[in-house]
């Protein structure tokens, strides 16, 4: 008994010392990383494929989880780079009031300047696209009533325009909608709203789209794949009273300084994201139901980036 | 003395009423334009030909009068088998028909008739098969043999324009990398829990103070909310990982497979533990004293009467364990560790519900085979612990 039992014991030992071997990681590969949605995934493979095609190995580790556990593993060290959005740097920090975040220029400013002194993380090359949260309406409305901004569909609802909204409830009960009502001077009554609790941009597009409870208006994301698909019009926020929110890839330090052309590699893709674009590709994705790797092997080749 | 025979099969009769009344009012297939536009509902006679549609149904309508009027759980289970594969190949056949040449945009899956209708005749299956009571190897047998016969069917490509197998397509390359991680996850952090919960239940056992508070302690546990202890142990295996960069090679990381294979190892001490003191209470006074009279040892006891006579019930809490995992395992991809929650999750963010069963269907096929695997493990060795007894040794 005791002679079999010092057996399994050794094994077992050898068994974790291979793990150790294996599990360590390749000398200097960057570890890529993103957030569980596509758009986020998307970018990290262009930035993994990009930076393999300049001879960087790197490490997989795209779509590990939300916002928190992606965020948390960038400042444990576990991994190196990822595509952040600039405005949620106002949550990071605590600092959600600054009307810089209202700002493309001015919130990258901030957020890489407060990343960068906390933390010792560097902001590359931001995209021009903003993510943020908008609304849309579907087509047909907006022909009919002429909405193309915000203020035109503020002074639409104010004027005893039907609408009705579907949203999540993180955004009708966090402050957005309260801000967007008061910029712009409407006021929905809780008959004009419909929340999902657990709301996801492609679930209030997809009810706008269909009209169901009769919706008319969807929560959305500014870069979302489904708006034109769904043949919904996106409304512009023409007095910028939402934080700007644009894919910007960041890195750690060290791994910067490891390999400083990383942030020339980067550059010109982040500056080939304008809203249209990412539009376009994220349909590719969330519409069609391309793979996020087949997306942007496809873009790459065709920006001759990629051969 | 034979049971007096009904004149309707009533599991035969509640079937047929369900899987007719589902053809009646629920569509065959659902078409999409593409992957989130809701879907139009199409019924059988739409979407394949005259005599196609009439065939299936002529071949339901047989299934309908074996459920109702046949007894013979060898007919039964090929009617139902028959009625499963007409179904398939009709649907398979419906979506090749359906999809525009070239075409990948458009998603076609089954509707609500076809899904119930595969619940009635899986159901109908099953229960003949439990009619058959077969032994432990055959039932394991046949799962193999399902098993095999849909995977070559879906390999075979017969089925590739259903929406499901359109998700997989896209996935393949991700697909197998995480069947294997989820399994390993569920397998993996069910050793751990053996090695440590099996000495605890002997512990337990043998010292009756001990097991009230262990078994109060793990019983907490097994009340927190699955996600919530994932969070809870993020911030303490991070700063470990921080402090000691040994453990962060071996992948003890706040991120990642680390947290979610603790929390599963702390949810699964408790059936272990539980059923290892149970099952060597179990074990009988008598057979113990002989062995003590014998002039065994204390650990020769343990090994070769106690744990042998136990382990039935051990495997039980196994079998809990396994199946458990198998299905909490999902929500590992929230925290990094991977796994076919992370197509459930994902599809959830996109509203994709097809992508949403690329993970749940293998998920529910893991846990169904590792309940019939174990099952048939519990019962062979009840069988030759009784076996044994009989034949006194």
């Amino acid at each position: 008994m005791r002679a079999g039992l010092a057996k399994i014991l050794r094994s077992l030992c050898a068994a974790a010392l291979l793990a150790l071997v294996a599990a360590s990681p390749l000398e200097a590969a960057v570890v890529v990383s993103s957030k569980l949605s596509s758009e986020s995934a998307m970018i990290g493979q262009m930035i993994r494929l990009l930076l393999n095609a300049q001879g960087i190995p790197t490490v997989d580790r795209l779509r590990i989880g939300a916002t928190p556990v992606v965020r948390q593993a960038l400042l444990a060290g576990e991994i190196d780079l990822y595509v952040e959005y600039t405005g949620n740097a106002g949550l990071f920090f605590n600092d959600a009031a600054d009307p810089a975040w209202k700002d493309l220029e001015q919130g990258y400013e901030l957020g890489s300047r407060l990343d960068y002194a906390a933390n010792r993380i560097v902001w590359l090359t931001p995209a021009t696209a903003s993510n943020a949260w908008a609304l849309a309406v579907r087509g047909d409305v907006a022909q009919a009533y002429h909405l193309r901004t915000m203020s035109d569909f503020g002074r639409w609802v104010s004027g005893g325009g039907e609408v009705v909204l579907i949203c999540s409830a993180e955004f009708a009960n966090a402050g957005t909608l309260r801000s967007l009502e008061r910029t712009y001077g409407f006021k929905l009554r809780s008959s004009q709203l419909i929340v999902l609790a657990g709301g996801e941009t492609a679930a209030t597009i997809a009810a706008a789209a269909a009209g169901t409870n009769g919706a008319n208006t969807a929560m959305v994301y500014g870069t979302d794949g489904g708006i034109a698909a769904a043949h919904l019009q996106i409304l512009e926020d023409d007095r910028h009273d939402q934080p700007v929110y644009a894919p910007v890839p960041i890195i750690r330090e060290s791994v910067l300084r490891q390999y400083p052309q990383i942030a020339t590699i980067v550059k010109p893709l982040m500056e080939s994201f304008d809203r249209e674009t990412l539009q376009q590709l994220n349909a590719r994705v969330q519409i069609d139901g391309e793979s996020d790797e087949a997306v942007a092997v496809d873009y790459l080749k065709r920006k001759g980036w990629l051969k | 003395m034979r049971a007096p025979r009904e004149w309707v099969d009533r599991l035969g009769l509640l079937l047929t009423a369900v899987g007719a009344a589902a053809l009646i009012w629920l569509p065959f297939l659902v078409f999409k334009s593409n992957r989130i536009v809701p879907g139009e509902p199409r019924a059988l006679n739409e979407v394949l030909p005259f005599w196609g549609a009439l065939g299936v149904q002529a071949v339901l309508l047989g299934d309908a009068a074996v459920a109702l009027g046949v007894a013979d759980a060898r007919r039964r289970l090929a009617a139902a088998l028959a009625g499963i594969v007409v179904l398939a190949l009709a649907v398979a056949a419906a979506a090749n028909a359906l999809t525009p040449p070239g075409n990948k945009v458009v998603r076609i899956a089954p509707g609500g008739a076809s899904w119930v209708l595969l619940l009635c005749l899986g159901l109908m299956a099953t229960d003949a098969i439990t009619r058959m009571r077969p032994g432990p190897l055959t039932r394991v047998l046949l799962l193999a043999l399902t098993l095999a016969i849909a995977g070559a069917a879906l390999a075979h490509g017969s089925f590739d324009n259903l929406s499901v197998m359109r998700e997989y397509a896209v996935n393949a390359g991700r697909f197998p990398r995480e069947l294997l991680r989820h399994a390993w996850l569920a397998a993996g952090s069910l050793i751990a829990a053996l090695i440590v919960g099996l000495p605890l239940g002997i512990l337990c056992h043998r010292s009756p103070r001990l097991r009230p508070p262990v078994l109060g302690t793990l019983g907490i546990i097994q009340t927190i909310p699955a996600i919530a202890l994932f969070g809870i142990l993020m911030a303490p295996l991070g700063a470990l990982a921080a402090r000691l960069p040994t453990a962060a090679a071996l992948g003890i990381r706040g991120i990642g497979a680390a947290p979610a294979v603790v929390a599963l190892f702390l949810y699964s001490l408790l059936p272990i533990v539980a059923n290892t003191v149970i099952g060597l209470r179990r074990v009988s006074r008598a057979a113990v004293e002989a062995a003590l009279g014998m002039g065994m040892t204390d650990s020769q006891v343990l090994w070769r009467i106690e744990l042998p006579l136990a382990l039935p019930v051990i495997l039980t809490g196994i079998r809990v364990v396994l199946v458990q995992n198998i299905g909490m395992v999902t929500i590992a991809a929230l925290i990094g560790g991977g796994g076919l929650g992370t197509f459930v999750f994902q599809g959830i963010g996109q509203n994709a519900i097809d992508l949403v069963l690329l993970g749940a269907i293998p998920i529910v096929a893991l846990a169904f085979s590792a309940s019939v695997l174990l099952d048939a493990l519990i019962e062979a060795l009840d069988r030759t612990a009784a076996a044994s007894t009989e034949d006194g040794s």
